[in-house]
């Protein structure tokens, strides 16, 4: 799966994966790099043109800071250990009295500056510990796996795949990827029947560009994505921390939802379709400009779906008359004016910005041809987002929408059924549930995560678009 | 006298529908039907006769179906349908079962965690109905490939049958093949990006299974199901 030109080792501005036992973290490598691991402030100059996968030992160069060794494997503490450790029949005789380490916290701090390894200062615990060898084999090797967490010494260094990424984005905060769950987001990619020469259209307010970056991972470089966001500046964390190249990255075009369908629908004849559009497109900067107030503060409490429900119903969407469409279109004007005003100036001096050329490029191909699938993973109400770019997908191509809650889902799929133009309807939410492998103590884990989302996918067909 | 059209139905998106072409006709959301769009089809008594296909909202003259649009609506005798395009999901959804056959959701997490995608070379055993194969397909093509494996006869020549038929052969190498006791062959070591195994007794291949996995790569995912 290499391309030629992904190199396999550490370069300076790569991102990179620190995995420490089941511990990982995006980092971006710069010269003189210092990443901080819990209390552990790692120096990271020696990976740098060294392969990915490589282990490395952390070794003790003043309090609290670490320099890297490379290393071979990785020693665990129960191997080195536990093999000439007596171990006892229950824990009858154990009483948590808080007295059976015989080491004072300021020793056991003192071992650790000292710059004692791991393991050392873990023989030293269970040396002075007055219990450790009544306790269970089970009981041990749960105390040395605790005690591991605190004192490994290693860490690996690996590629970034989105499958990490998506992994350590969920893990570390879920709300900044909306929840959107490794099994979810694998569902979009594939319900979306992504390939590698098609042109898709991807919806994205504020998942830190995740989607994006698993559906480029699939396209490669012959591909086209249309990355469709609300706001000034999409978000594209997920993207950069892949180390896409220039070419792979051309697959990519970054648009405005207002500007793009300006562009592509407000040039166009006047016709029916023009018209719902634009209404859309003005329900549009009302819902996408509550989504980013709540993008800008981006803490779960303001994480909502704004209200702009359609206040009719499905059937009797009222026909505009052309003297409203111009109306609304100097309405998404407006909301674009004080952003073109900043930008002329810079305009006249340098050449196009590069927002301008990707617009160009969207245009461009969406004009030749229809999208080959449409994904929406919207912090909004998905409604009006849908309904004002489903004109630009082929027919007979998949739909997916993506929403942390069911109910604007329901609502959508009401409007898609009333529409008449969307089969194969399905509304789905999948449970993610991890198992303990040990011998003889595998079971399901206790905790199972709740909330993967929700995903309505359907099918366009040709009929009445209205 | 009538010729087999080379279809390219599951290979590309295309407008129209030939001769040859898989199409999806669509009555419900639980009732869907994979056609070939022939005019003739053999009889029980292997006699060439005119296709028509029953549905519960009646009869479709398969031939019809030639220079219809795909996503456009069809009159049955008794009503109407839509025809799909073809895709992996839908062809999920519509297959006939030689085996159990994995679903979208597996699918998409199974495909998710080997990280395969345009180019790789991905192995996996056994081939089963062919539901998951034609997904990974989708996924590596067109530079990649799929080495898939079953120890079945028939279950190897209807499923060569059905990508040969669905225009997708050349993106897929189909053996007949016990991996668990013989191993993966000669010619695939160290040739792999990520490795499938959906079997018996998956622990007698795991051995095998690690050592076509590329040498050299940083990647080799193996998925057991």
């Amino acid at each position: 799966m290499n391309n030629g030109n992904e190199s396999n080792v550490v370069r300076i501005g790569d991102y990179v994966i620190i995995q420490r036992q089941k511990y990982s973290k995006l980092h971006k490598i710069t010269k003189k790099c210092k990443v901080t691991l819990g209390k552990d402030h790692v120096e990271l100059d020696v990976i740098v043109g060294r392969p990915f996968w490589t282990t490395y030992k952390m070794e003790l160069k003043s309090k609290k800071l670490f320099s890297l060794v490379e290393c071979d494997g990785v020693e665990s503490l129960s191997e080195q250990l536990i093999k000439d450790v007596s171990s006892g029949i229950d824990n009858r005789n154990i009483f948590d009295d808080g007295s059976s380490q015989l080491l004072s916290k300021e020793e056991i701090v003192g071992l650790r500056d000292s710059g004692l390894s791991g393991s050392e200062i873990v023989g030293h615990l269970i040396g002075n510990s007055k219990t450790f060898h009544n306790k269970t084999e089970y009981a041990q090797e749960k105390y040395l796996l605790k005690k591991e967490k605190k004192y490994f010494e290693y860490m690996t260094i690996r590629r970034p795949t989105f499958r990490l990424v998506a992994q350590i984005m969920f893990k570390q905060d879920p709300g900044k990827i909306m929840w959107l769950r490794m099994d979810t987001l694998s569902q979009i990619t594939t319900s979306v029947g992504i390939h590698s020469h098609g042109t898709y259209l991807l919806y994205d307010s504020g998942c830190l560009g995740l989607p994006a970056a698993s559906m480029l991972h699939y396209v490669g470089e012959n591909g086209h994505i249309v990355n469709i966001h609300p706001g000034t500046l999409p978000q594209k964390e997920a993207i950069q921390a892949m180390n896409f190249s220039e070419d792979h990255l051309k697959s990519l075009m970054t648009v405005n939802i207002h500007k793009l369908l300006y562009n592509l629908l407000g040039n166009s004849s006047s016709h029916q379709e023009t018209t719902n559009s634009a209404e859309s497109l003005h329900e549009l900067s009302k819902s996408s400009d509550v989504a980013g107030e709540n993008l800008s503060k981006g803490d779960e409490s303001n994480f909502q779906i704004s209200d702009n429900k359609p206040a009719k119903g499905c059937e009797n969407v009222p026909k505009y008359s052309s003297e409203h469409l111009t109306e609304d279109r100097h309405l998404a004007e407006e909301g674009d004016s004080k952003k073109r005003k900043l930008q002329d100036g810079e305009i006249n001096i340098a050449k196009r910005p590069r927002w301008e050329l990707e617009m160009d490029r969207a245009v461009d191909l969406l004009r030749a041809h229809k999208a080959d699938g449409l994904v929406v993973v919207s912090r909004e109400h998905p409604l009006n987002i849908v309904a004002s770019l489903l004109p630009l997908l082929a027919v007979s191509r998949p739909l997916v929408v993506y929403c942390v809650l069911r109910e604007p889902l329901l609502d959508l799929y009401m409007h898609l059924k009333c529409r008449g133009d969307v089969v194969g309807l399905r509304l789905t939410e999948t449970w993610l549930r991890t198992h303990q492998v040990l011998p003889d103590r595998t079971h399901p884990d206790m905790l199972m995560d709740g909330g993967g989302g929700y995903l309505l996918v359907g099918t366009v067909v040709e009929g009445k678009r209205s | 006298m009538f010729f087999i059209f080379s279809s390219m139905s599951f290979d590309c998106f295309k407008e129209t529908i030939e001769l040859g072409d898989t199409v999806m006709l669509y009555l419900g959301v639980n009732s869907m039907h994979a056609l070939e769009v022939q005019p003739k089809i053999k009889n029980k008594k292997e006699e060439m006769v005119e296709n028509v296909f029953q549905t519960t909202y009646g009869a479709l003259k398969v031939k019809d179906l030639v220079g219809k649009k795909y996503g456009s609506k069809v009159e049955l005798s008794k009503g109407w349908a839509y025809v799909l395009h073809p895709t992996p999901e839908l062809w999920t959804l519509t297959l006939p079962h030689r085996t159990q056959i994995i679903y979208t959701p597996d699918i998409s997490m199974i495909i998710f965690q080997l990280e395969i995608r345009s180019g790789s070379i991905v192995v996996e055993a056994g081939t089963g109905s062919g539901s998951l194969s034609h997904a990974m397909i989708r996924c590596i093509k067109p530079g990649g490939h799929l080495f898939t494996f079953d120890f079945h006869s028939h279950r190897v020549s209807v499923a060569q049958a059905e990508f040969e038929s669905h225009s997708i052969g050349q993106y897929v190498t189909v053996e007949q093949r016990d991996v668990c006791r013989d191993g993966f062959g000669a010619q695939l070591q160290g040739k792999a990006d990520a490795v499938f195994l959906d079997l018996p007794h998956p622990w007698e291949a795991v051995a095998c299974a690690a050592s076509v996995i590329k040498e050299s790569g940083e990647f080799g995912n193996i998925v057991i199901l």
